[in-house]
């Protein structure tokens, strides 16, 4: 059931209709199909909640409603109606009217949505002034109410700050006070969590749910994260390749899926109840032991010292000790900035430090201290696969790198050994002579973690490897990773802000918050009442996603 | 290449490349007369059959000279812009490498010698050395050198943060393999398309050079000479300003345009 969804008596009116939409893009490449024959409606008062991956359309479907249309886009048929007018063919002077008074959107970022060089308070009363016709001081008052409603706790104070001074929770409430801001009958909001951190999303979800109660206005919800859309959306249409491939209630997509695809994207959805982990170590004796570590950034120099005494550097790690088994998996979670790549960088001597790192029966005290048989043996696979390889290098000749800079094999037996590391991340041989931009992003980071795996590594760090991946993607290299655990042996500490994924993958899971390390628990201790408050919250924003009816797995 | 020829930019930058380069190759063979050579009996004369494009205050050819004059001009512009965008780059990319305290000096006194005008700049070392062809080629070297270096150190610089350098520094890499494996191929684009567009610039700091009478010494026949040297009888007959000027200014635009092309061809986000 969708708890937090109203009531879904239909209600007559329809406030967006598209019928048969289709459109392309015209490249040098020839024309490329975004959209294909969409038909898609909202009546008033209802939340549409519109799921599918990157590159699938889900944006270019916004923007097409919203008519910010690139310069190279083909509408090649259909229509868009909202409140019974034609869209589609609409004189400039008429959609800026609509925009605005009777159409709103909220974007992902608010940090990029949001005008650095106006006040925050300018932003939000400018809507009010050319759509309601509000004269200036009594806009900056109703911009002030405005604002109250969104739960700003001083709102004349926000109003007066730039949007550096706010922070993101702040401004994607500023950018939905400015959507709510007209009473507009539509608003498309297009991931407005995504680029927030789960305590602020959470929020920021609970009061989008809070001003539809209170204005009824309808809502097209773009999202990736299914069950979000599950929790907030009365019906919901998958998107896959620029074509709905299922439409209908949510309570009826979600628990009978019809369509493959639709139950490809489910059966993908990390769930803590389905552990795909390696056994659990019996080893006690810790692999690599991190003894009170600390991380500054921003050292001051001493003319900084001198002319400004309060100067002092910023501490990206503060104390933490922590220790991985052979062969474990230990999650590392915790909302960004919290110090966990901090950690990870300590650790593979990219960050100065101060404290000891044990490994090996070896105590190191600084990352100079490090040498290539530690290095060869703590391995690390980044987050953004398009900027972990080097765009000059083909495939090939990354992952012959490592073989050849630790002598894993023998030269001759090189290409041989790049040859068996691609089947061990399942991807064709022939990848070697290809360069990196040939390749999607999901099959980049195999790459990355095979060039991790070619060193025969003791502990592989993966720093939010599945973040910037889609959630079918997601799923496969996570089996991969804990595939190439089980076969090698190797331990891993696995950083990510997703708890549900982790719930699956690790055996234990520490908690980071300011730099500190607040939790430490057994996967099976989640649930248990002697958590850390803040573990608890964690937990609390993301809720366990419901099974579906039938099995998918 | 075929991203270049895509583009009306492109194309047109092509063309008076082509033009130029065949001019600075053959120029001295497919030349009608000598370039020296004084025709008495038609000096000042503007376009004929005979002379096609017109004669000097002493009866020389036009056409003949200006095409004689190309290799020297065309040889002036590379020449100074490969040392002085080498130089630069070398000096831009350790910088940016080493970072830090080298980084933080190296780069201020760049940011002294740029504070000056470039031309300024170029007349200070020229009456240091002298004047004469080659002096100029080093003075317009010298002025390039802090500008490159400023552009290929903030390449290095949004290169050196990459996740791949990262990595390559986790590794645990020589310094030598990641600058010469991991920075450099990555961070060639952009110098060498500024290296394209500074051709031009090259070329016209050397004739304005010529024309103040610094570079080239006369009989020479290089194109700012020529223009210095036909001033004042600029309005007996324009011709003889009007040539070597459309000269320079072709081969300027057709390395500027060339250079644009390039850049676009090089940022994917420019493509259609």
């Amino acid at each position: 059931m969708s708890p937090l969804a109203t009531g879904s008596a239909a209600k007559p009116r329809r406030v967006l209709d598209i019928a048969d939409y289709s459109l392309s893009y015209d490249t040098a490449e020839g024309p490329i199909e975004a959209l294909k024959s969409i038909s898609l409606t909202i009546h008033a008062g209802e939340t549409h909640g519109l799921v599918g991956e990157s590159g699938s359309g889900k944006s270019t479907l916004a923007w097409s409603i919203m008519r910010y249309l690139a310069p190279n886009a083909i509408e090649t048929s259909g229509t868009i109606l909202v409140l019974g007018e034609h869209m589609t063919g609409m004189r400039k002077a008429d959609v800026e009217r609509m925009r605005g008074s009777r159409i709103a959107m909220v974007f992902q970022d608010p940090s990029s949505a949001l005008n650095p060089a106006m006040r925050l308070g300018d932003q939000l009363v400018e809507v009010l002034i050319r759509h309601r016709g509000m004269g200036r001081a009594m806009a900056w008052k109703e911009g002030e109410a405005a604002l109250a409603r969104t739960g700003i706790a001083k709102p004349a104070e926000l109003m007066r700050r730039y949007p550096n001074e706010a922070s993101g929770g702040e401004k994607q409430r500023v950018v939905i006070a400015t959507a709510f801001a007209c009473n507009p009958e539509l608003i498309i909001f297009d991931e407005p969590t995504t680029a927030l951190d789960i305590l602020t999303a959470k929020q920021i979800l609970e009061l989008f749910v809070a001003l539809r109660e209170e204005t009824g206005v309808a809502a097209l919800y773009i999202s990736h994260d299914l069950g979000l859309t599950a929790r907030i959306a009365d019906k919901v249409s998958v998107i896959h390749r620029g074509a709905i491939v299922e439409s209908g209630p949510v309570t009826e997509v979600f628990q009978r899926p019809r369509e493959p695809y639709t139950r490809q994207l489910m059966a993908a959805v990390p769930r803590p109840q389905h552990r795909i982990a390696v056994p659990e170590p019996s080893v006690s004796e810790p692999l690599l032991a991190m003894q009170n570590l600390t991380v500054r950034y921003g050292k001051p120099g001493w003319l900084t010292r001198l002319l400004d005494p309060s100067a002092r550097a910023h501490n990206g790690a503060e104390d933490v000790s922590l220790s991985i088994r052979p062969g474990e998996l230990l999650g590392i979670v915790g909302e960004s900035g919290s110090g966990k790549s901090t950690l990870a960088k300590a650790a593979t001597g990219l960050n100065a430090f101060e404290g000891r790192v044990v490994y090996g029966g070896r105590s190191f005290g600084s990352r100079r201290d490090y040498d290539k048989a530690y290095r060869r043996e703590i391995q690390i696979v980044f987050q953004h696969p398009d900027a972990s390889l080097n765009p000059r290098m083909t495939i090939g000749g990354i992952l012959a790198r490592p073989l050849r800079l630790y002598r894993v094999v023998p030269r001759s037996g090189v290409e041989r050994r790049v040859g068996e590391l691609l089947d061990m991340v399942l991807l064709p041989r022939d990848f070697a002579s290809r360069y990196p931009h040939q390749l999607s992003g999901g099959e980049k980071q195999r790459v990355a973690i095979a060039r991790a795996f070619a060193a025969e590594p003791k502990l592989v760090i993966c720093d939010e490897i599945t973040a910037a991946l889609d959630v079918s993607v997601q799923a496969a290299v996570a089996r991969l990773l804990v595939d190439l655990q089980r076969r090698s042996g190797a331990a891993c500490l696995f950083i990510t802000h997703d708890l549900n994924l982790i719930r699956q993958l690790a055996h234990r899971v520490a908690v980071m918050q300011r730099g500190r390390l607040v939790d430490l628990f057994a996967v099976d201790d989640a649930d248990s009442p002697d958590r850390h408050p803040y573990t608890r919250a964690l937990l609390d924003a993301v809720p366990v996603p419901a099974e579906p009816a039938e099995s998918l797995l | 290449m075929r991203d270049i020829l895509r583009s009306p930019t492109g194309i047109a930058g092509t063309v008076l490349l082509l033009i130029v380069f065949g001019a600075a190759l053959f120029g001295p063979w497919i030349a009608p007369y000598d370039p020296q050579a004084f025709h008495a009996t038609a000096r000042l004369q503007g376009p004929s059959w005979r002379y096609l494009a017109g004669t000097d205050q002493y009866g020389r050819d036009l056409l003949s000279r200006l095409l004689n004059g190309a290799p020297a001009t065309v040889l002036f512009g590379l020449g100074a812009t490969v040392l002085g965008v080498g130089a630069g780059a070398i000096i831009g990319v350790s910088a940016g490498v080493a970072g830090g305290r080298t980084d933080t000096i190296v780069m201020r006194i760049l940011d002294g010698i740029l504070a000056m005008p470039e031309l300024l700049f170029t007349l200070l070392i020229v009456t240091f050395l002298g004047g004469g062809l080659g002096q100029a080629l080093l003075a317009v070297a010298v002025t390039f050198m802090p500008g490159m270096a400023r552009i290929a150190r903030s390449a290095v610089l949004s290169v050196r943060t990459r996740e791949y350098v990262l990595a390559a520094q986790a590794r645990g890499e020589s310094r030598l393999w990641i600058v010469g494996r991991e920075v450099l191929p990555n961070v060639l684009g952009p110098i060498i398309v500024e290296a394209t567009i500074r051709v031009s610039f090259a070329i016209m700091i050397g004739a304005t050079l010529g024309f103040l009478g610094l570079g080239a010494q006369p009989p020479s026949t290089e194109w700012g000479l020529m223009v210095a040297e036909a001033r004042q009888y600029m309005f007996r007959n324009p011709w003889c300003v009007i040539g070597p000027g459309v000269a320079v200014a072709m081969t300027a635009m057709g390395f500027n345009l060339f250079g644009d092309a390039l850049r676009d061809a090089f940022d994917p986000r420019r493509k259609r």
